[in-house]
């Protein structure tokens, strides 16, 4: 069944100690296909780009990743039409991306980079010879049988997998079951 | 440590002390969340504001260098207000009251100026740490790496003491230690006053017992402990004690080692220099001979965690052609130099170890595998005796079996700040490198996401004085060398306190730091030296400089760098 709302990961910055090695996995799973990075180090030939990016401040220390918007800016900013819902998560085509930067422009969160794109380790170039630059964000590990890899490998369980909908009729059952025995009015 | 790592989840309150569990070791700072979600209380005592402050419920950011002042005036509270357990400093301590006279004078209103932080918050934290139960105390380089070391550490042991939280589960104090295995090196001896298992060069007896089991005469007189190698090879007093050889394993003085100037200076005076590493680093630029050694895949052994825990690891891979184990290289330099030694596995030399050294007696390699890792003290071969989680349960180590206190005044570090030199220089290390970066510093992976210069943390404040932008190159001075950094505007530094990480060549903070030493433990002021900060107009030189200067030092360390320009951003 297609889900009713986006899906997305949120952070804990109470238990985010700043490791990065959310943005490791995210940067492995993005690129095996595209640029061969397997298991060892060894395999690594472009630039580590993840698609969450750990924020630091004074009091706060958690990667931010996309919302996945119901109203999403990004999409409707998309003048080139490469930014489409797909099974209601918000994908970008990076293909189709031409660098404008719109959605960069209208998303809230600023988690949507732009960034030199890579093929087989090397630089995309235009006919021109200047690098192709195509817009990033999280697409929820597309594709991956075990889910978004930044949650499984956060040695602090720190982020966490929400399906909104799935979520909410869990809180509800909860707070049924809690009125069933105290029996509050 | 007195406790064990996995009891960090039990305690009750956890006194985090001049320690940086997330950037040094993440594995350690799970227990540390986990406890925190468990309900424990968190002290952080910290000049920065590291990721433990923000889950602190107290965070004392003091001033770099004030730390005794602060320990002394957190005891001073727990006396004057009565929060002691007395009947645990009756039956168990003595000198308590030689302790209590020095202590009286550090109220919280004398010390609060030096350390900048309120009577009301020392007041607070001295209370919460002394009635809440089982309290644990956790401290790291901020502690050790001053020039006034040894005394902060025995008096946060007092604090202990004073209330009742020793020999129970969940208490104690635990330095968690730098490196992975620093705790192994010194159980094995390589310390210049023990033998392995912490029995004393100077003690005739186990002498004796060494020079019987390797049938040598050995030496009574303390060795020289590693920092003060360099005055001895330039300067030493007596010409005749000159160092001329120096032989080095799995260490990079000439990266890590405070004023590298002035250890690179000696590495070139030394007639010999010998690198025994899995990785070519800045020391070996200086070495004779590198003899090339097996990395932790590529052998097999036993770790000692910082909480006293042996730990076997096997060997996963076949080190390249030619390339030896430590201990066959050292049986082999040995042999040549006329003493022969051969040992045909690890355990041999485990064995002899564990014959020699009483506390260690226990940890057979049969009851290593069993259990999963066994913590020392551990007498009996017996599988019933699975060794100590903590220590000091029933008495204390001393001859009588008690606890003794020890108290002493505060005094500042060596180079304070000036108005040649305003800012405050404090060092440590971030989370994607590990140590000197010897290792990590080969790592694709990691040096994509933080590669040189490095980050020099400036407030704020500072910054708009300097008038700097997060991300410009800048020059940093001291009254020993400079180096240069990039500016990370951050408030997690105080106004007039810098931060700087110890691993990068060209923004080698080691360059600045100064060499002043604690008297007892001789570990150097790492965390406090004065410098200031100089503008660079023309930023796109330094940004080539750094580029250039990089590359040639790689390339001058036999690293093939050609075709991996995709890799650094």
């Amino acid at each position: 069944m297609a889900k009713q709302l986006g899906a997305f990961v949120v952070g804990d910055s109470d238990k985010c100690t700043g490791c990065k090695a959310c943005e490791l996995a995210c940067f492995t799973v993005h690129n095996q296909k595209s640029n061969g990075v397997g298991r060892t180090v060894g395999t690594v030939s472009v630039p580590v780009m993840p698609r969450l990016f750990l924020v630091k401040g004074e009091t706060f220390s958690v990667p931010v990743q996309c919302k996945h918007c119901e109203d999403a800016p990004c999409l409707n900013a998309c003048t080139k039409k490469a930014i489409s819902r797909v099974d209601n998560q918000v994908i970008i085509d990076e293909k189709k991306c031409m660098g404008c930067k719109d959605c960069m422009m209208a998303c809230p969160f600023g988690v949507i980079m732009l960034a030199q794109v890579y093929d087989r380790g090397k630089v995309l170039r235009q006919t021109t010879g200047e690098a192709v630059k195509g817009a990033f964000k999280c697409d929820l590990c597309a594709g991956r049988e075990a889910g978004p890899a930044c949650v499984e490998v956060c040695p602090h369980q720190a982020l966490r997998y929400v399906d909104p909908v799935e979520e909410r009729k869990e809180k509800m059952r909860r707070a049924a079951e809690t009125l069933a025995i105290t029996k509050t009015l | 440590m007195t406790m064990g790592v996995q009891e960090i989840e039990d305690a009750g309150l956890i006194l985090n002390f001049g320690y940086n569990g997330a950037d040094s070791h993440p594995i350690v700072q799970r227990r540390i969340i986990r406890a925190r979600q468990k309900g424990a209380k968190i002290i952080c005592v910290d000049p920065r504001v590291i990721e433990s402050a923000r889950i602190a419920d107290i965070h004392l950011q003091l001033k770099g260098g004030t730390n005794l002042a602060l320990v002394n005036a957190l005891c001073n509270v727990i006396y004057t207000e009565g929060l002691m357990d007395e009947k645990f400093i009756r039956e168990k301590t003595t000198d308590f009251d030689e302790f209590v006279e020095v202590i009286k004078k550090y109220t919280p209103e004398d010390v609060s100026p030096i350390c900048r932080i309120s009577p009301e918050d020392i007041r607070k934290a001295a209370r919460l740490y002394a009635t809440t139960k089982p309290a644990m105390i956790l401290y790291g380089m901020g502690v050790c790496q001053f020039g006034q070391a040894v005394d902060v550490v025995k008096t946060l042991a007092d604090m202990a003491l004073m209330t009742g939280n020793f020999g129970k589960p969940a208490t104690g104090i635990g330095p968690v230690r730098g490196q992975n295995n620093v705790q192994g090196a010194c159980d094995m001896g390589a310390l210049p006053n023990n033998y392995p298992g912490y029995q004393s060069i100077t003690d005739d007896a186990v002498r004796e017992k060494f020079e019987k089991a390797w049938g040598v005469p050995l030496s009574n007189k303390v060795g020289l402990p590693l920092t003060h190698v360099p005055r001895r090879v330039l300067r030493p007093e007596d010409p005749s004690k000159q160092i001329h050889a120096y032989y080095i394993f799995g260490e990079d003085p000439a990266q890590t080692d405070p004023d590298i100037n002035e250890v690179r200076e000696a590495l070139e005076k030394c007639d010999l220099v010998i690198l025994q590493d899995i990785f070519m680093n800045r020391a070996g630029q200086y070495a004779d001979v590198v003899l090339p050694s097996t990395s932790w895949g590529e052998h097999e052994g036993v770790y000692s965690c910082c909480d006293r825990g042996f730990q076997r690891f096997h060997k996963m891979i076949e080190p390249p052609e030619g390339v030896k184990v430590d201990w066959q290289i050292i049986s082999e330099i040995s042999t040549a130099m006329g003493y022969p030694m051969h040992y045909n596995n690890t355990q041999e030399i485990w064995d002899e170890m564990r014959r020699l050294c009483p506390s260690f007696a226990g940890a057979t390699y049969e009851k290593l595998e069993a259990t999963g890792g066994v913590q020392w003290p551990c007498r009996s071969e017996d599988m019933s005796d699975k060794g100590t989680v903590y220590l000091h349960k029933g008495k204390f180590s001393n001859p009588d079996g008690k606890g003794r206190f020890y108290a002493t005044d505060w005094r500042p570090p060596q180079e304070l700040t000036d108005t040649e030199y305003p800012l405050i220089l404090n060092t440590g290390r971030e989370v994607g490198h590990y140590s000197a970066r010897t290792m990590t510093g080969n790592c694709r992976l990691l040096r994509s996401l933080e590669d040189e210069p490095g980050w020099v943390q400036i407030n704020p404040e500072d910054c708009l004085e300097y008038g700097l932008e997060h991300g410009d190159l800048v020059r940093l001075e001291s009254r020993r060398g400079w180096c240069l950094s990039r500016v990370s505007c951050t408030d997690r530094t105080s106004p007039g306190a810098v931060f700087m990480t110890y691993q990068w060549w060209i923004g080698a903070c080691n360059m600045l730091t100064n060499p002043n030493l604690d008297p007892v433990s001789n570990t150097p002021e790492y965390k406090y030296c004065s410098v200031r900060i100089e503008c660079i107009e023309d930023q796109a030189w330094a940004e080539n400089y750094v580029v250039t200067e990089y590359r040639r030092l790689r390339e001058s360390m036999g690293i093939d760098v050609s075709g991996e320009e995709a890799a650094v951003q």
